[in-house]
Order: structure tokens, then sequence, then C-alpha cells
């Protein structure tokens, strides 16, 4: 026991070098590269929101739809039917229960902006982007768990960190994490995701 | 003849003639002096020189319209070619913003300050010190359970969107969206019509333009500091605006160097020209050395009288200096006069001098009255034009019958060139047909002239500023088409609560888009706390505990906690701060506080903005006229009274030289016919001059009045020459002193009409054609009437 005990006083220091460290380029440009061979992609997500405000997390189901380069469509299907899709510099946004559609221009809607960079960054795995805005560690290489942390003082306002997880062949994205800078946290995880197959033509 | 007057001349003339070198030491002093002060003279050219300085409303307007928002800004206006590009053009912006902050032109702004978690908090802290009895109407209405339940369902939902992250801030400070209330007083904030917001950025609603303001501490009015700061402009817009894009500059710096490059560029003309021209006119009819001191005596007139401007006022106003064409061309009148009697010769050279003195006295006698009679104005140009012409009026004479009769020895058998023009008399009667036949047609275009009072017209915008004005007003709507209203206190706070007065009266009938005003996001401290009292009473008697429960009900249905909306229930508890400059500030709203707060000298002045429709700014001004302390300004009213007043001023000038000319006349004259006579040149210019711009459909503005009463002082000086001399047979010597000192005020005048700027062309175009009338008048007309009139 006694050297058991040893042992992990040894190795304890080395654990977060295994654990947390600098993404190697190569895991980047393969990551990068196996995702840029997907031209669209579709797939089911559940969201789970651990607000401190609600007693229980809230939990909602929907759609997402990705055709490079600029279109997406993110839609919930419960527990309320609404959504947005984003094509080039605009965007429509619906809601079932109101009835409202609207449209607008990405770039005159803040929010709106920074969640378009934050969605196609991920659906189309650019590093280079991801890179620049955040610092990246790697916590696992296969499959693919990066922890990102924003370089610029305002998102780091809101926004602690993120945990992303990749699928097993690195295509797409498996699971995302948002870590809020008051312990309150949202989790994604992408489902029957479904890659280069042709997507409706009115989907958009 | 006045004896006393003749024998101080001819006396004069006797007691120099044995101390010529004294003399001429003298004269030769005083031009030195009088040039180096003249070297000491600064040039002004600013509209300063034409606005009254007497305290009158004109002058205070214009300098409350320098106080409008972008007049004193610099706006830059960046075009892609490709629309479309927003995140290119805005960084093209940023690039451009960053070479001209390099430049070190200035404080640059793109956009307005980044609204942060500060002008969040901001909206829901004012609440307390805004709301006013209709707007806890509102609020009543608002937490009623239905719109409570209803309210926390869409801020629930929003949650659930991607977007939602943004949004649990507010929601827990103001789940019932309060605050919409404050945001919608911003809507009388907006300073640029046709603006959105992209990025921050100021971007024009077609996508196309991106907006960049300078703040600049170099006043417009300063042309050489403004060409600095135009030249540092134009490089950091060269160097940093990329290919596909293009770039307007537009601020009243270009205006003032527009005016101030065109005044030095017709400066030069005009002294160039007019100097060669005389010289020639000198050499053709004079034909002697001597006639090289005739042509001296308005050089050194010129000096004279610029020096004496550099010891009465340091700064001159260009259009004064201008005017030394005019008068360079007109002094020499009295020089050719004694210059053609001593040359002409044939008796003691006193005799002639005090021959000569009498017209040439009574001549610079009516100019000096119509020169003089400037001095009355309030506009400070006219005055220091007045002071420019009375001096080099004055000095004229004394060089030209002190000085000349010495330096003049006449001509070998006394001949005159061109014979002294005996044999160009033309027949009687068909000089007489023709004169009536010009006057009739003259006289019915007169009836034709088209007036123009506004001051636009004698404002040189050059067409590269008219295209980008209207470039501008096409991609921004009317940046600077706006009236203003001034509400002035002692202090802050008065000023602020005659300010929400301003508002209470407007807002009502005019559209929110057309009304500026910071009434709405910050009145006075008083009203302020009367809010508060009010928003405090509001929330007693158990409402705040019933919304507090409602909110617990409701919430609980969608999973919210019982502590979820806490720090929005502590606002209604809490004690509100008073709002003020520094809060604005700090939320973000710096630039628009400090474009409508306006502290002056003892006092603060709040500024409101409306559209400068003249209609509206009547009504408007009517509805305001009861508040003591609020002015309102207007540049469409401003340019109409200022037109209104300088013509009211001008025209008065011009009754008063007509009164005190013809007085002169008639005292001088004596018999009606020979007072007819003398008025001959000066009815035919004055009658010619207007028909000739009616028929040629040229506008009379408010400098050709100005050249009106220089067409009178010249042309009766020529009518007094002729008619003075008529009978004592010395005419030959007026013909030519009439027809040279003519030809040279053309020459000089004839320069003037050749000027860019459209103050000095109305003045040349319009004495171009009185005087150039009235001198054959003079030479042809006044004889063939005094033939009837001799026995």
């Amino acid at each position: 026991m006694k050297r058991l005990l040893l042992l992990c006083a040894l190795l304890l220091p080395a654990l977060p070098l295994h654990a947390e460290s600098q993404p190697s380029p190569q895991l980047l440009e393969t990551l990068e590269k196996n995702a840029g061979s997907v031209r669209t992609l579709s797939s089911d997500f559940v969201q789970e929101k651990h607000l401190s405000m609600f007693k229980n997390p809230m939990t909602s189901k929907g759609r997402l739809y990705f055709a490079r380069p600029d279109q997406l469509r993110w839609e919930l299907t419960a527990p309320v039917a609404s959504g947005f899709v984003l094509k080039g510099d605009r965007g429509r946004r619906w809601h079932e229960r109101t009835g409202r559609t609207e449209s607008f221009q990405i770039n005159q809607e803040p929010i709106m902006k920074l969640v378009s960079e934050q969605l196609f960054a991920w659906a189309r795995s650019d590093f280079a982007w991801i890179k620049k805005e955040y610092r990246v560690t790697v916590l696992q290489e296969s499959p693919a768990l990066l922890r990102l942390e924003p370089r610029s003082a305002a998102t780091a306002g809101f926004l602690h960190h993120l945990l992303v997880g990749f699928s097993a062949d690195g295509r797409y994205v498996k699971s995302v994490e948002l870590h809020e800078k008051d312990g309150d946290f949202t989790r994604i995880r992408f489902q029957n995701t479904v890659v280069n197959k042709a997507l409706p033509a009115d989907i958009f | 003849m006045n004896e006393p007057s003749v024998n101080l001349f001819g006396r004069l003339y006797r007691y120099f003639a044995g101390r010529r070198r004294v003399l001429y030491g003298a004269t030769l002093l005083l031009v030195a002096l009088s040039l180096f002060a003249s070297s000491r003279l600064k040039l002004q050219e600013d509209i300063v020189a034409m606005l009254p300085d007497d305290g009158s409303s004109a002058a205070t307007d214009f300098r409350l319209l320098q106080l409008a928002p972008f007049t004193r800004k610099l706006v830059v206006s960046l075009k892609t070619q490709s629309p479309g590009d927003s995140a290119g053009l805005v960084a093209a912006a940023d690039s451009l913003a960053q070479g001209l902050r390099e430049a070190k032109v200035g404080t640059v702004s793109t956009g307005p300050a980044a609204l942060g978690a500060e002008f969040f908090g901001f909206l829901g802290s004012a609440l307390p010190s805004l709301c006013g009895e209709a707007d806890l109407k509102r609020l009543e209405a608002a937490t009623a359970p239905e719109k409570v339940r209803e309210r926390l369902r869409e801020g629930y939902e929003q949650l659930l969107a991607p977007e939602g992250w943004a949004l649990k801030g507010k929601l827990q400070s103001d789940p019932l969206s309060f605050s919409d209330l404050v945001l919608e007083r911003l809507r009388f904030l907006n300073l640029v019509p046709n603006m959105r917001l992209v990025q921050n950025h100021f971007v024009s609603a077609d996508g196309s333009s991106a907006l960049i303001t300078v703040g600049t501490t170099v006043p417009m009015t300063d042309s050489a500091a403004s060409h600095q700061l135009m030249d540092r402009v134009d490089a950091a817009v060269k160097k940093t605006v990329p290919a596909g894009f293009s770039a307007t500059v537009l601020s009243g710096h270009r205006y003032t160097l527009a005016n101030a490059d065109a005044v030095k560029r017709d400066l030069y003309l005009v002294l160039t020209l007019s100097v060669v021209a005389i010289f020639a006119i000198y050499l053709i009819f004079l034909r002697s050395m001597s006639a090289l001191f005739v042509f001296l005596v308005p050089s050194s007139v010129l000096a004279i009288a610029s020096g004496a401007m550099a010891l009465w006022a340091p700064r001159v106003f260009a259009v004064t200096l201008g005017f030394g064409g005019v008068l360079l061309g007109m002094v020499d009148e009295y020089a050719t006069m004694i210059y053609f009697a001593c040359r002409k010769g044939g008796k003691d050279p006193a005799l002639i001098t005090a021959e000569v003195a009498r017209p040439v006295l009574s001549g610079a006698l009516a100019t000096l009255l119509s020169f003089g009679v400037m001095l009355l104005s309030v506009l400070p140009g006219q005055r220091q034009l007045a002071v420019y012409s009375m001096t080099g009026i004055a000095a004229a004479l004394l060089f030209s019958l002190v000085v000349l009769p010495h330096l003049v020895r006449p001509a070998p058998g006394g001949s005159l060139p061109f014979g002294g023009m005996k044999t160009l008399r033309p027949p009687r009667r068909l000089v007489l047909v023709v004169w009536c036949a010009i006057l009739a047609v003259c006289a019915f275009g007169a009836t034709r002239v088209r007036f123009n009072g506004s001051l636009q017209a004698v404002n040189l915008v050059p067409p590269e500023l008219k295209r980008a004005e209207a470039e501008l007003n096409r991609t921004w709507g009317d940046l600077q088409g706006k009236a203003l209203i001034f509400a002035e206190g002692k202090d802050l706070e008065s000023a602020l609560e005659l300010n929400r007065r301003v508002f209470e009266r407007l807002a009502p009938t005019l559209p929110p888009g057309e009304l500026v005003s910071l009434a709405p996001l910050l009145p006075s401290e008083a009203r302020q706390r009367e809010n508060r009292d009010r928003w405090i009473a509001f929330w007693q008697n158990g409402r705040a505990a019933r919304l507090e429960h409602d909110l617990a009900r409701e919430g609980a249905s969608f999973g919210f906690t019982g502590a979820a909306f806490a720090p929005f229930l502590a606002t209604l508890k809490a004690p509100a701060a008073p709002l003020n400059l520094d809060g604005l500030r700090a939320a973000g709203l710096g630039e628009l506080v400090d474009a409508l707060v306006l502290p002056a000298p003892g006092s603060f002045r709040v500024l409101t903005l409306v559209p400068d429709r003249p209609e509206l700014v009547q009504r408007l001004s009517r509805e305001l006229a009861p508040l003591p302390g609020v002015r309102m300004v207007s540049e469409s009213r401003f340019g109409a009274v200022m037109g209104g007043s300088i013509i009211g001023d001008f025209t008065r000038y011009l009754a008063i030289t007509g009164v005190l000319v013809f007085l002169l006349v008639a005292a001088v004259f004596r018999a009606p016919s020979r007072i007819a006579l003398v008025l001959v040149p000066v009815v035919t210019g004055v009658v010619c001059m207007l028909g000739i711009m009616g028929l040629l459909g040229l506008a009379f503005n408010i400098f050709n009045i100005a050249a009106t009463i220089l067409i009178i002082g010249l042309c009766v000086d020529y009518g007094i020459f002729m008619v003075s001399r008529l009978e004592d047979g010395g005419d030959e010597t007026s013909r030519l002193a009439v027809l040279v000192s003519g030809l040279t005020t053309l020459a000089g005048l004839g320069a003037l009409a050749l000027a860019r700027h459209p103050s000095m062309q109305s003045i040349g175009v319009s004495v171009l054609l009185g005087v150039g009338t009235g001198i054959p008048a003079a030479l042809f007309v006044i004889p063939a009437l005094h033939r009837k009139d001799a026995p």
C-alpha cells in the first residue's frame, strides 16, 4: 500500500501533463482535415441548461443542419418549437407559439453575430479562428476532447471555458459544454449525426 | 473760387518750391513707415467681416450655429464599392480611423461607445428617476398577473435559445422588461437620420458607407490651422483608404479654405492685373517720365492705407484689402487732373494747383462722404473698408495737391496727348439721342432686375464641396440641416429644467425621428426627485409585495427558483441614485451628452434639434417665445435675417450717400442746371448698371448694393471735374483726367470681375457696368448738354 501511495505521489505531478496539454499541431490539423470533408451535416441534439435561477436543469431537444460554407439551421422541437436559420450575413428566426417570424441581418445583432461565429467555427472546425479566440488545451486525444478558454476580456467576462468533444472519427462535434463565470453551464449532446447527406433545399 | 483753400494749396506749392528735398524726404519716409507697418498686417478671410458686431441677434445666432453637433466636427463618409460586405467596410473604417488618430487630427470616432453591462445597469437604475405618471400606468399594466406569466414564459423560452446566455442577467434584473421604457427614450437621441449600428460602427441604412467623426479643436475661422488640419486628414485618407473604397471629407474647415484660397488667388490676380493695366494706360496716355509719379501716387496710397489699417486693426479682412485694386484704380483721378493741368502749363504752377484744387477737393469730399457713411455700419468689414478707403483718399489728395505739382513739368508747347481729345466731339444731337435711347432701354431693363438677398449668393461653395454635401445628405440624411433650440440656464439644473419644458411643448407636435432631445433621458434634478418620490409611492401599499408574490408563483410554474428575481426586487426597494452627466457618460452615452450639453462661461446650454424647415422654424419660434432662456436658431432663418439686415444696412447707406452727395453738389454748383449736369454720370451709371444686369438676367445681390455706393462716389467725381472746368477753359485736361482715371478704374475693377469669389466678382461686374457707362456720359453727354446751356 505504501508503495502504491508512493507511486501515486510520483505520478500525480505528471498527470496534468497527460490530462491537459497544449494541442499538438497534428491533432488540430487532423480534426480540421477530417471536418473539411464535411459538406453537409444534420444532427439531433439535447440541450441541458444548468442555471442557478432554475430549480432543475432546463432540458430541450432540437435539430441542427449545416451546409458549407455558410448555411445553418438551429431548430428547437421541444419544449417549444422555435429556431433560426443563418444564411450568409442574413438570418431568419421563428417561434411557433407566438407565430412570429422575422428576418434580420447578423451584423446588426451583436449577440446573434457572436452565436453565429461560434456555431460556424465548430461546424467547420475552423481552428485558425478558434485558436485566435481561445487558448486550447487537449484533455483527451481520441476521441478528441478540448478545453477552450477565451482570450478576449470581453468574452471572458461571461464565459469561463468550453469543453468540446469530437466524434471518434473527428469529423464533427459530439458534445459542447459552456461554463459561465457564475458556475452555470450548458451541455449540448449531438446524436444521430449524419454527414454529407443531401439536405432538403428549403431547409435554410 | 474758394479763395482760402485755393490760397492754401497755392501757398503750399510756393512754400515747398524752395524746400523740395524736405518734401520728398518726408513723403518717402511716410511711405516707408507705412510699408513697414503694413508688413505686420494679418489677413482674416472668414465671414466675421460680414457679421454684425453690435451684439445683435445675428452675431449671437451665428455663434450659436457653430455649436451644432456636426458643425464642430469633421465628417468622413467612407464608401465601399461592395455594399454587401459590411465586415470589409467596418475593417476599412477602423483602418482609416487608426490612420486619422496617428495623424493626430483630433478625437476620432467610428461609432458609439460599446453599450455593455454599464449601459444595461443604467437602464434599470434610471427608471425611478425617469418614470412619470404615464409611465407608471404602463408599469401597472405590465405587473398584472397574466402579463407577468406571459413575460416569464417569453424569458424562459429565450433562455432555451443559443443566444439565451446573454439574456440571463437581464431576465434576473428586469424580468418584466421595465427598462423598455428607458430604451424607448433613446429614439430621441438619433443624430444621424439614415444610420444603423453594425458591429458598433455607424453604417448607412443602405450598407454602402461608414461614418467617422473627428472632433477637433482647430477653429473653422483659422484658415492657416485649417489648412494644416485638412492636409493631415487628406494624407491619412490617401494612405489608409484601400482600393474599392472612397472617402468624402466634409467640415466647416473645407468651406473656410475654399473661400480663403479663392480670396488669396483673387487678390493676387486683381492686384497684378490692375497694376499692369494701369501702368500700360499711363504709358499710352501720359507719355512722360513724370507719369511715373502719377503711377506712384495710387501705389503710395495703397501703402499708406494699409499701414494705417495695421495701426488701427492688426487683423484686416481680406475683403477689405481686395478693395485695394479698386482704390488703386480710383484715387488716381486727382493725380491725373493735376498731371494734365501741369503738363498743359502756361501759368504759374501755384496758380494751376490752386485752380485744380477746387474740383479735386469737391470730388474727394463726395467720395469721402460715400465711404464715410459706411463708418455707421454694424459690419466690421464695412467699417474697415470705410477707414481704408478714406485714408487712401485723404493720402491721395495730399500727394496730388502738395507733392505732385513739384514733380510734373510742363510738356513742350503745352501739348497734351491725343490733342487733348479736342477732335473727339461727336455731334451733339447724336450723343443725346443715343444717350436717351440707352437710358430708356436700361430703365426698362432695370425693372426686370432680380434681387437675391441670400448670403449663399455671395458665398463660395466649389462644385466638389457641393457634390460632397449632396453625397453625404443622400447617404446619411440631412446631418447639418437642423434648427437648434438652446435652453440656457445659469446652471445645469435650470438649463435641464428649461430643456424639459421645451421637450414637453415639442414632443406632441413632432414625429420622434424629427426631434433630438436629451430631456427624456436627463430631466432636471427637481423633476427626477419628483419622479423618484412617485416611484416610491407607487410600490408602496403592498404593490411590491404583490409583485414579488406573483413572480414567485408564476416563476415556479416554469421552474424558476424563489431567488431568481432577487436583483430585480431589490431595485424596487432600494433608494435610486439621481441621474447625472457622469452617469450617462459611464453608460456609454458620452458623445451624445457632449453634443447636446454645452457649458458656457457662467451658464449651461442644453441643445434640442429639429428639422430646419422655414415654416416649422417659424411655428416653433412662436410656440417657444413664452419660455425665457430659450433661443432658436437655424441656418435658413439666419441667412434670411442676415440678408435682410445687410440689405437694410446698404440701402440706408445708399439713400444717405445719395442725399449727402446731392447736397454737396447743390452747395458747390448752386444752379439747378449745373447740378443736373454734374449728376448725369451718376444717373447714367446707376440706371445702366441696373438695366444691363436686368437684361442679362444677373441677380442683384448685397455686394451689388455696396458697389452702387462706389459708383455714386466715382461718377460724381467725373461730373464735378467736367462741369467745373467746362467754363474756365480747362475742359481738355478734365476730359483726359476723366478718361485716364476712368480707364484705370475700369482696369482695376475689370480685374475684380475676373475674381472667383462671388462677392468680389459682384462688385467688379456691377462697377464695371456703372463706371463703364458713367465715363462716356461724363465725356460726351455733359459737354453736349452744356453746349445747349451755354449762351
